[in-house]
């Protein structure tokens, strides 16, 4: 029983049934799971403005047609680094984890322009580091492109209680509502999450205790982040200029 | 320098097994009697040594985009690490029946399952997720490994003494090893963030 | 022939005294956690909610489970010098399993536990009991040994979960459809009069959060059992 041939033929045959039965149970379940996903990530970003959702619903209460519905409806530019949208690609198609590892000149943005009720929200998608893992989030700009409608954010890996917080603890996120990217001057600040507490309120939101790695990754994302839509942005903005 | 920076963080200030939890199973298990927990911990010092570098070049010229194979393949990446440890783990085991058949029966089930130790398959994942280069990852492997290997030494010791305490009997043993870790474990986190390379570089 | 002792030929799927003993020991004799020390290391990572505690539960009985019943039946064909690595194929496929049914049934649990599901694989109660008795042992009593030990395992994961979530969090099954805030200052059974508030007095233990408090909660939990279970005493 011990011949390497013996050996050598068992793991052969092990490895073809197990890739055999793997790889036909991924085919059966692809679709659906695809599907899945898709949908749990329209949401995350649907909750960056879920206080402006039609009929005042929540997101959990809209149904996975709903969901897909208003991302129909929604303008989906994507943009390049200098503020110029990029043709023929629709924002629900760029996967931000894949254009991160690109180098920062060629990335990609991804817009989400949702209309509700009269008013215009521009969402935007950042992603950065925490402690453990990658972090990301979406941040929704009222149409003046400068007052933060709201804040979602995720993470891969983080300490439950600590870092996480910046997703299970809707109080983290709900700090961002209302905030400024611009000082008065003109000037673009982001926001900062500020151990023991927000000092500027229109700039800073307060830190989670345990979580200053987590929190400072926040920070840094979007500063970085937000400043990559600077030239789309500018552009937006003359362009309305124009049109009034 | 870096290669003793991290050599020192892994052992000492990002210890596996205090601050970070990895490889709990044999730690409780074999730190009877201080004899057997330093034969394990060689094992370990030994396996991680060896895979760390091992399982660098594999994430590095085989499975990457710029690899041999040209094509992105880091989703192998868990299950090869896997097999180099098992492989290895298998080798400790034939050596260490042949050599020291009293410690092979002492160490029972906890000699194969060092294969599942997570602090092992952890290190490798560390590696990858912090980007180590190759003199890095070998400083991690040999300092992981020689930190799992001094905290497992502390807490055999540790308990051959306390056998001479008044421990209730229901808590003895695997009970008081349990709170013994987590006391550790605690004392431990207060370290975490210190950087070795400021007590080396001047000012 | 009437004084050789006639042996009662098994069935395949026979459930007697022998098989009940399978599934129990594991709950109190001989548990995972508590006598045999395994599968520590995903106890802590996990119990600080009860939800994400509960499925990796199920998922750990259903992979011990059935690694427990493929290898037994090709425990004749396994060569030893890479029984490791086969053990670990068997797992790593079944652990592969259980995230393509979550992705396809219910994504968002997927994404909570994704991190943990790679866990299994290097939970050494799996990898133990194929070694300590599925190699050794036919295919049925294996299965029912894998069951017993992962429902012994996920006992103590559970218990340890509640304890870590409601003194370090206030609520139970958090993250989950049925979430209970049971104390402090957001909890569900607030009773408003003018100074009695259920419990609402109480602060979050943030000791709870950190992985080293289940360390403490299952050592006490052992001086329990053996306080009751006392030829248990001294056995590790």
């Amino acid at each position: 029983m011990e011949s390497t041939r013996y050996v050598i033929i068992f793991i052969l045959i092990l490895t073809a049934a197990v890739a055999v039965s793997l790889t036909g149970l991924r085919e059966a379940t692809k679709a659906q799971s695809a599907t899945n996903e898709d949908i749990f990530n329209k949401r995350a970003i649907l909750t960056a403005v879920e206080d402006y959702l039609p009929d005042g619903q929540k997101v959990a209460e809209l149904s996975d047609e709903q969901v897909l519905e208003l991302f129909a409806q929604m303008d989906q530019p994507v943009v390049d680094m200098e503020g110029n949208v990029i043709e023929d690609v629709k924002a629900e198609s760029i996967d931000m984890a894949k254009e991160r590892k690109k180098p920062e000149a060629e990335r990609r943005l991804p817009v989400y322009v949702y209309e509700q009720g009269g008013q215009e929200f521009y969402i935007l998608s950042v992603r950065g580091n925490g402690l453990w893992d990658e972090i990301w989030g979406s941040v929704a700009l009222k149409s003046d492109l400068n007052t933060v409608a709201g804040a979602t954010f995720d993470h891969k890996g983080e300490t439950p209680g600590l870092g996480a917080e910046i997703k299970d603890n809707p109080s983290f996120s709900e700090q961002f509502e209302g905030k400024e990217i611009y000082e008065s001057n003109g000037d673009y600040v982001s926001i900062k999450v500020r151990k023991g507490g927000a000092r500027d309120p229109k700039h800073e939101v307060d830190g989670i205790s345990g979580a200053t790695v987590t929190a400072d990754g926040v920070s840094e994302m979007l500063y970085r982040g937000l400043k990559y839509y600077q030239p789309y942005l500018d552009k937006v903005k003359q362009q309305s200029l124009l049109l009034n | 320098m870096e290669f003793f920076n991290t050599f020192i963080r892994a052992a000492f200030i990002e210890n596996l097994v205090l601050a970070y939890f990895l490889g709990m199973c044999s730690y409780l298990a074999v730190s009877k009697s201080v004899q057997t927990a330093f034969g394990l911990g060689l094992a370990v010092i030994f396996v991680l040594g060896i895979t760390m570098p091992i399982n660098w070049l594999i994430s590095e010229y085989l499975l990457s985009e710029t690899g041999l194979l040209g094509v992105d393949l880091t989703f192998l990446r868990f299950i090869l690490f896997i097999a180099v440890i098992a492989s290895m783990v298998q080798l400790v085991e034939m050596v260490v029946e042949k050599y020291s058949p009293s410690l092979y029966s002492a160490l029972g089930i906890f000699l194969p399952l060092i294969t599942v130790n997570c602090a092992i398959l952890g290190g490798s994942l560390f590696m990858v997720s912090r980007e180590y280069n190759l003199s890095n990852a070998v400083a991690f492997g040999l300092g992981g490994g020689f930190g799992w290997f001094l905290a497992i030494i502390a807490i055999a010791a540790i308990r051959e003494k306390i056998r001479y305490s008044n421990v209730p009997p229901a808590l003895r043993g695997l009970g008081m090893a349990f709170i013994l870790t987590g006391l550790m474990g605690i004392a431990f986190m207060s370290l975490m963030g210190i950087d070795p390379a400021a007590f080396t570089s001047n000012g | 022939m009437a004084e050789t002792a006639v042996k009662e030929k098994e069935s395949v799927f026979q459930f007697g005294k022998k098989e009940r003993k399978l599934l129990t020991d594991p709950l109190n004799d001989n548990n995972p956690i508590t006598v045999q020390v395994l599968g520590i290391c995903s106890a802590l990572a996990v119990t600080s909610l009860v939800y994400p505690s509960l499925v990796m539960a199920i998922a750990v009985i259903f992979v011990t489970a059935f690694s427990s019943l493929f290898t037994s039946l090709l425990r004749n064909y396994i060569p030893k010098s890479v029984r490791m690595i086969v053990q670990l194929v068997i797992i790593a496929s079944l652990v592969t399993v259980v995230e393509l049914t979550l992705k396809y049934l219910n994504y968002p649990v997927y994404k909570q536990l994704s991190v943990y599901i790679g866990l299994i694989i290097t939970n050494c109660i799996v990898m133990g009991r194929l070694e300590a008795f599925s190699m050794a042992n036919k295919p049925w009593r294996s299965f029912l040994d894998g069951v017993g030990n992962g429902l012994g395992y996920g006992v103590i994961l559970v218990a340890v979960g509640v304890v870590r979530e409601i003194f370090g969090k206030g609520s139970l099954f958090a993250g989950s459809p049925i979430e209970l805030k049971i104390i402090g200052p957001t909890a569900d059974y607030l009773i408003n009069t003018a100074d009695s508030v259920m419990f609402g007095w109480y602060a979050n233990n943030n000791l709870m959060v950190l992985p080293a408090s289940a360390m403490f909660i299952i050592g006490i939990m052992i001086w329990i059992q053996r306080s009751y279970n006392t030829k248990l005493v001294d056995v590790s």
